[in-house]
């Protein structure tokens, strides 16, 4: 629910830093307002019973002795500079007054209300011109129908509760501060260790294997996330190995096999006179040829499709690679009456393996070739942006099915367009994507709108 | 017609018979062994034969060889480690790999230990010949003899890369060139596809497509004379082979 508070690359550390700070000034200032509030109503009950009791005590004087008492009493000192005392004639008349400077200024009632019986106090509330304090005044209708006045102002009072406010604000300072120790906790325990994780999680998806989550001053739970994680890794690891291992004990079983038998065929060719004969053992070792290749184009794939593919990574010019491939493919290209044309307008700089990249080229352009009919055209394009390098190969062939642009990719899958007279076992594009994935590409294709079909090599520009 | 090439297992006898090397056979396999050490005495090369790579380290130390034609995958310790042993032990001597594993990192790998040269199995006879043939003269133990420089009726120049005859000229693109080249240099030696593709093209793998035929026959169209049998045959299931005079 906080979430939509912060902008969104606010790390987590300012925001529960952020968040704990704003509870923290609001429960600080709860406190003290309703501290200040409490407080006041308490002084205010103390103030009124001050003021009564004083007044009971002046009113007490002047019934015994008269104004001659009260005038002894302010004589003899003593007298508070917070406390002012008047005493008026029932008509207003001012007869006594003692008000020093700081209950000065105050503007008192005429007279008391008609209503206020001889004994009877009236407290009321007196306000200045130009001061905030006010002045809690009491009046007493005397014996002899004069009314005495007592006030005090509330000066001390606020002077107090001020004192108050500022220690509950240093209160609350200090205990944000406190609060803040579960920030430094959850940085150093749980953001700090998630950070490592995901430094550690970047190594991984860059393709480094031995990369691993560790997190020592992590929680707990971070610390077993942490651990299953690394497990999953290991596991994975062995397997890669596994199947590498596994690849080249494949690749010597199957392959030793052939040389055996593809050597006695050549030993059975270089000693026949017969004719029939060495045509057979000719044909014979065409194929153990194409099946050793094929022995590799499974093992590659299989190996590819798991990240377990060895390579050899070079800084390749891009441009170069395709110039030598067409090259290569351009006789071949003319004896089918084909028009070959290769778009590669800037020189381009990759991490590659060259032999396979250049395999999986050569792949689409043995595709190309197969499909597209004499008096056709084929392109080799390389296309580039910031962080991406597109290898495309063009054909004016029949295209591709709807089914065939879903599955092509796929092994043993063959077009819609192969015949029986077409080569290949529908091996050649899963390798293509098998060689794309393993350098952390991808690839594609489409039917263009001019007729023919697309396929494509993504490549990144860094692996 | 694409000819069968009658003089070829003469031709590669008298070859030998001028540059004989005693090799050292390390491979486990022992019929492949047999194989090759077959085809190796028919090519005049005379040939020990070890089953282990801990063996073939002693043999070495006992007998003067050539060169070492070694499996990466023997039962007591890899390839890689025989020529690392080897050369740590001061042995110089031209090494190749047969190996079962074709990919570069191998490759480089091998190349890394020591080793001079690789051949992927299944190979041709000709192929593993070719090879030690081209460690032996970069090794030096036979002098470098220039090949020759006629093909036919044509003298190749090599400055312009191209060839001629009195007044009449044939250019060669750069390719059309490297493959003249590295078939003059093995003339009368059948090569095969992968070989071809490997030293003119620098790629180990065989593209569906028939780009080696193709380029040979523009070769031929370029070199050969009109009604004369052709200097570049195709040997159907081996290579191709070139002879320089018809």
């Amino acid at each position: 629910m906080f979430s939509k508070l912060f902008p969104e690359r606010m790390p987590s550390t300012w925001r529960l830093g952020l968040l704990l700070a704003v509870l923290m000034a609001c429960s600080t200032t709860l406190c003290i307002t309703v501290a200040g509030w409490a407080m006041k109503q308490n002084l205010s009950s103390i103030a009124r019973a001050v003021v009564l009791d004083d007044l009971g005590e002046y009113a007490v004087l002047y019934n015994r002795n008269g104004l001659k008492e009260i005038k002894d009493v302010f004589a003899a000192g003593g007298h508070e500079n917070d406390q002012a005392v008047r005493i008026t004639s029932s008509d207003g008349r001012v007869l006594f007054e003692q008000i020093p400077v700081a209950v000065a200024g105050y503007r008192w009632p005429d007279n008391a209300p008609a209503n206020l019986q001889a004994s009877q106090t009236l407290l009321i509330t007196v306000e200045h011109d130009r001061r905030e304090q006010q002045l809690l005044a009491g009046c007493q209708v005397l014996n002899d129908g004069n009314i005495l006045w007592f006030g005090r102002t509330d000066a001390e009072d606020r002077a107090y509760v001020e004192h108050i406010r500022d220690d509950l604000w240093l209160a609350g300072l200090a205990s944000t501060a406190f609060m803040l120790l579960p920030l430094w906790w959850f940085v150093r325990h749980v953001l700090r260790p998630v950070q490592d994780m995901m430094k550690s999680t970047h190594k991984l998806a860059e393709g480094s294997t031995d990369a691993r989550l560790v997190a020592p001053d992590a929680v707990p739970e971070l610390q077993a996330f942490a651990s299953a994680f690394n497990a999953g890794l290991d596991r994975i690891d062995a397997l890669t190995t596994e199947l590498q291992s596994a690849n080249d004990n494949l690749a010597h079983e199957l392959r030793t096999p052939l040389a055996r038998i593809r050597g006695n065929l050549e030993i059975h060719h270089d000693h026949s006179e017969n004719a029939a004969a060495r045509e057979a053992a000719a044909r014979g070792m065409e194929e153990i040829d194409r099946a050793a290749d094929l022995v590799q184009t499974i093992l590659t794939t299989r190996a590819g499709e798991h990240k377990a593919l060895k390579l050899h990574l070079e800084t390749i010019d891009l441009r170069e690679l395709l110039t030598d491939l067409h090259d290569l493919y351009k006789a071949a290209a003319d004896e089918r009456g084909l028009q070959f044309m290769l778009q590669a307008p800037e020189s381009r700089l990759a991490p590659l393996d060259r032999q396979r990249i250049n395999q999986a080229v050569a792949n689409l352009l043995d595709n190309a070739f197969a499909y597209t009919p004499h008096g056709g055209a084929v392109t080799l394009a390389l296309s580039t942006t910031d962080d991406q390098n597109r290898i495309l190969v063009r054909d004016t062939g029949p295209g591709l099915s709807a089914t065939d642009l879903t599955k092509i990719w796929q092994r043993f899958t063959r077009g819609s367009a192969a015949s029986a007279n077409t080569p290949g076992m529908g091996l050649g594009l899963s390798l293509v994507r098998a060689i794309a994935t393993a350098h952390g590409g991808q690839t594609g294709c489409r039917n263009r709108d001019e007729g023919g079909a697309e396929f494509w090599i993504d490549l990144p520009c860094s692996v | 017609m694409k000819g069968q090439i009658r003089c070829r297992r003469v031709k590669a006898v008298q070859h030998a018979l001028t540059n004989a090397m005693h090799l050292l056979l390390v491979e486990d396999d022992t019929e492949l062994a047999r194989q090759t050490d077959i085809w190796l005495r028919e090519a005049g090369h005379t040939c020990a034969w070890c089953e282990r790579g801990g063996q073939a380290l002693m043999v070495l130390g006992k007998e003067a060889f050539d060169a070492v034609i070694l499996d990466v995958g023997l039962p007591d310790m890899d390839g890689f480690t025989v020529v690392e042993q080897m050369r740590a032990r001061g042995f110089g001597l031209p090494v190749l790999f047969l190996t079962a594993r074709d990919n570069v990192t191998d490759r480089v790998r091998g190349l890394k230990a020591g080793g001079d040269d690789y051949v992927t199995k299944p190979f041709a006879l000709e192929e593993l010949l070719a090879r030690l043939e081209a460690l032996q003269r970069r090794s030096g133990i036979t002098p470098l003899v220039p090949p020759s420089r006629n093909v036919g009726k044509w003298t190749l120049d090599p400055i312009k890369r191209r060839l001629h005859c009195g007044d009449e000229m044939v250019e060669l693109q750069p390719r059309e060139w490297t493959l003249l080249e590295v078939m003059l240099a093995n003339e009368g030696r059948i090569l095969t596809k992968k070989f071809l593709l490997e030293k003119v093209w620098d790629i180990q793998f065989d593209p569906g497509t028939n780009v080696v035929d193709a380029m040979i026959c523009r070769l031929r169209r370029k070199i050969d004379a009109p009604g004369q049998p052709s200097h570049l045959q195709t040997v159907r299931g081996k290579g191709y082979v070139l002879q320089a005079l018809s």
